[in-house]
């Protein structure tokens, strides 16, 4: 087995489409990524002001909008259907608009309605337009009220106090810093990893046991069928476990994403994880012996993984048919497990589960592998 | 014209005639339809388990509670007696957030001051973090507003001016085009278009190495393959953009004749794009893999999920090479937004340009097929057939003792292709 390692190996370095594939490609991708979200929370959405007003209340929110740093008044719109226009073509992700008499109505307590519209469809963005121009607003309403108090004698101190009876006191649990940059990387990586480490291990695997090739030779060779499918898995799982752990301290050394967990219980999930996405791309291969066919069964497992992780929309929300697919798939587990271990500090009995999980999933793929394998090994030998 | 029209029936019969891209272009449209939109069915998060840690237990306390499990976005679902338990159950998933209630809250209340409560959020779960800061904010503010209203006409003021000094305005938010924030609503209709992008690529990809190299012009070769792509996606497009949203439920403001004018350029540019691609990987399943690989990170650099003001300059100018980055960003804003195409003139000229530019790539390429001694990129001038490929091993480079290795792996019939 290890001089089937050893030959595994020289193999990689003299093929560099091969190479190219489990090394530069998925180093490529997680770069790619770490370069998209590298800037980290996204700030300074272009909103339109519809000032109908024009007073000192008004001028007092636009200046207020425009200092809030999720958002940047770039247009004075005239009309709300200018507004609009400039929302659908992409010109602003919102508008604010100051209805005619703000400040007169809001002195005499007629309580006038300063209106938000926001761009849902693009709800990423359209929230974080929200969130500013509340706050923004919230702040200009906030100096306003206070003067009114103080015009009346009260101390600032007096007026800031009776200004919010019950404060509201926000924690972000586990995430302190609120970096959204933790949380993707900390999924896309493994999820980019996953389709990688399957396919790439089915490529290299169609090279020995493709069309055209006697696997015979290679049982042969290694001693046993065991054998020769480790060693002709395990010099992958080597590497990507390598990349795996070189993204990791990228991640967590320069990106400076805490990790506030157990170590050897991260270590074993990614060991799981990578057998397991491999396993994937080895069931995929044995049981077509296509690699075409094999690579569309792939891309169907791995290329829709990411939304059942349960990152963008949680996992718990999930109908239960959904739940069940994604619990099947190792990055499911694996991501939870990462985000558990990093961002949460989740005590270990909580987080076994996850690597529990991971086990079971590349322990049946292996059976399966392993049956499927006898199977043609058989055939082979009853029909030479 | 005639080596226009046998272009384009060659590259029909090519498509529809390989099982495996046929698989591709339709098979993989019901599997990736099904898959895909799964996790996403519920569209809107309702009634967040939250845990409640009163360490008050008085009526005002109760009420307060009262107040934040009657809003949509968040449920009480427990109690704990205090935050380390609290932070247990949301480690373990039961629960996404704590709402603390610290001793002494009614009584500094009723003395006039400030009474603070505190609202602990899961952050590692963004969307459940907006949602429990939402379903806190809004009931704790009103009674705020009560509690100052209140203390204001106890001291003898009259209720208007009451009114203008607690809440001189009140703030009303209109989400647009995805009133219901619904997550289907908001990633669907793009995710529909990058899956058909990359199916577009996948399948084009693989029929373009596989493909004899035909002896026509290579201008009228890749217009006639232009026009096969057209007949096939005029029967594709409309089911990814147009019935497959409809089947999901997803709000549609878009005229059919804007999408498919959009849809066009789009069609053209990826199969154009996937001329480059084979020309650069040359091996089906390296095509594949890659491809494959590339999804998610196309996805993210569209400006869609991620907001294009938060992805670096050198990338964004990277991603507007790819079709889906306007393709995206023109089709969302037709179909859910209601834009009409002089709003997304620009998007349309940009899908035009890659058009342009893929096509002419794709021409050279064919120019340089179609003479075999010429081009330095050119397989057949580097090699006997059995080098030829990009994943077969070169014999001189395979060590003697495996002889089986040496086969070629490719179809005998890619080896016919390139001699002819």
């Amino acid at each position: 087995m290890g001089r089937l390692m050893a030959r595994e190996f020289a193999l990689l370095l003299r093929n560099p489409v091969l190479l190219g594939l489990v090394v530069l490609l998925p180093v490529l991708m997680i770069a790619l990524l770490t370069g998209i979200f590298r800037a980290g929370i996204p700030s300074g959405m272009a909103v339109a002001v519809v000032d109908l007003d024009r007073s000192d209340l008004s001028r007092g929110i636009t200046r207020m909008l425009d200092a809030a740093p999720e958002v940047q008044v770039t247009h004075q719109a005239l009309s709300l259907s200018e507004a609009r226009a400039l929302i659908v073509s992409g010109a602003v992700r919102g508008a604010v608009w100051l209805p005619q008499g703000l400040e007169r109505d809001a002195m005499r307590g007629n309580q006038p309605e300063i209106v938000t519209f926001y761009d849902n469809q693009h709800m990423s963005a359209g929230s974080m337009v929200a969130r500013g121009a509340r706050g923004a607003i919230d702040t200009a309403l906030a100096g306003l009220r206070l003067s009114v108090r103080q015009d009346k004698g009260q101390s600032p101190a007096q007026a800031q106090s009776a200004l919010k009876p019950i404060p509201l006191q926000a924690h972000a649990l586990f995430n302190p810093a609120f970096d959204y940059v933790h949380f993707l990387l900390a999924a896309l990586v493994p999820t980019v990893l996953q389709i990688l480490a399957a396919s790439g291990t089915a490529y290299a695997i169609s090279l020995d046991f493709g069309p055209g090739r006697d696997p015979r030779q290679l049982v042969r060779l290694a001693g046993g069928l065991l054998p020769a499918m480790l060693g002709k898995i395990l010099p992958y799982s080597v590497l990507f476990l390598l990349i795996l752990g070189l993204s990791d301290v990228a991640l967590y050394g320069w990106l400076d994403v805490p990790l506030r967990g157990s170590l050897p219980l991260m270590a074993a999930g990614a060991v799981l994880f990578v057998l397991a996405a491999q396993l994937i791309g080895t069931l995929a291969f044995v049981t077509t012996r296509n690699i075409g066919t094999a690579a569309s069964i792939i891309a169907v497992i791995t290329a829709p993984a990411f939304g059942y992780m349960g990152l963008g929309f949680p996992r718990e929300a999930m109908s239960p048919v959904a739940q069940a697919w994604g619990a099947l798939i190792p990055g499911t587990w694996y991501v939870q497990l990462r985000i558990d271990q990093s961002l949460r500090a989740t005590p270990v009995e909580i987080s076994i589960w996850p690597v529990l999980w991971l086990a079971l999933i590349t322990l049946g793929l292996a059976v399966l592998v392993l049956t499927q394998l006898a199977r043609l090994h058989r055939t082979k030998e009853v029909a030479p | 014209m005639k080596s226009i029209w046998r272009a384009a029936r060659e590259e029909l019969r090519a498509l529809l005639g390989d099982s495996q891209v046929r698989s591709i272009l339709l098979v993989s449209l019901v599997i990736y339809a099904l898959i895909y939109p799964l996790p996403y069915r519920a569209e809107v998060l309702r009634d967040v388990p939250v845990v409640l840690v009163d360490l008050d237990r008085t009526p005002t306390s109760a009420d307060l509670a009262r107040r934040v499990d009657a809003s949509e976005a968040i449920a009480i679902s427990g109690d704990a007696p205090d935050m380390a338990q609290a932070t247990r159950l949301v480690q373990d998933r039961a629960a996404y957030g704590v709402l603390l209630i610290p001793a002494g809250f009614e009584r500094d209340l009723l003395r006039g001051r400030q009474s603070p409560v505190a609202i602990y959020a899961d952050a590692s779960y963004f969307l459940m973090y907006q949602r429990v800061m939402q379903g806190a904010a809004v009931p704790i503010r009103q009674m705020g507003a009560e509690v100052e209203a209140g203390r204001l006409m106890a001291s003898g003021a009259a209720l208007g001016v009451a009114r203008a000094q607690v809440t001189p305005a009140t703030q009303v938010e209109v989400p647009l085009f995805n009133p219901a924030a619904g997550y289907a609503t908001y990633v669907l209709p793009a995710a529909f278009v990058l899956i058909l992008q990359q199916t577009i690529l996948m399948g084009l990809a693989l029929t373009t190495t596989r493909r004899r190299h035909g002896m026509d012009h290579p201008v009228w070769l890749v217009l006639g393959r232009m026009a096969a792509w057209v007949a096939i996606y005029a029967v594709l497009l409309p089911i990814y953009l147009i019935v497959l949203p409809a089947v999901y439920g997803l709000p549609n403001l878009g005229h059919v004749g804007d999408v498919l004018a959009i849809g066009l350029p789009f069609v053209l540019a990826a199969g154009l794009l996937a001329q480059c691609v084979a020309a650069v990987f040359r091996s089906d399943a390296v095509v594949q893999i890659v491809l494959l690989a590339l999804g998610l990170p196309f996805f993210f650099l569209s400006g869609f999920a991620w907001p294009v003001e938060a992805i670096p300059p050198v990338l964004n100018a990277l991603a507007q090479i790819v079709p889906s980055t306007p393709a995206i960003d023109g089709l969302v804003r037709v179909s859910q937004m209601g834009a009409r195409l002089p709003d997304v003139a620009m998007n349309l000229w940009h899908l035009w340009a890659l058009t342009a530019g893929f096509g002419l790539v794709a021409v050279l390429v064919e120019t340089f097929r179609a003479r075999p001694s010429a081009g330095p990129g050119d397989p057949q001038a580097t090699g006997t057939p059995a080098t030829r490929g990009a994943q077969s091993v070169s014999p001189r480079q395979t060590p003697a003792s495996f002889p089986d290795l040496r086969s070629e792996t490719r179809p005998p019939r890619a080896d016919q292709a390139d001699s002819g």
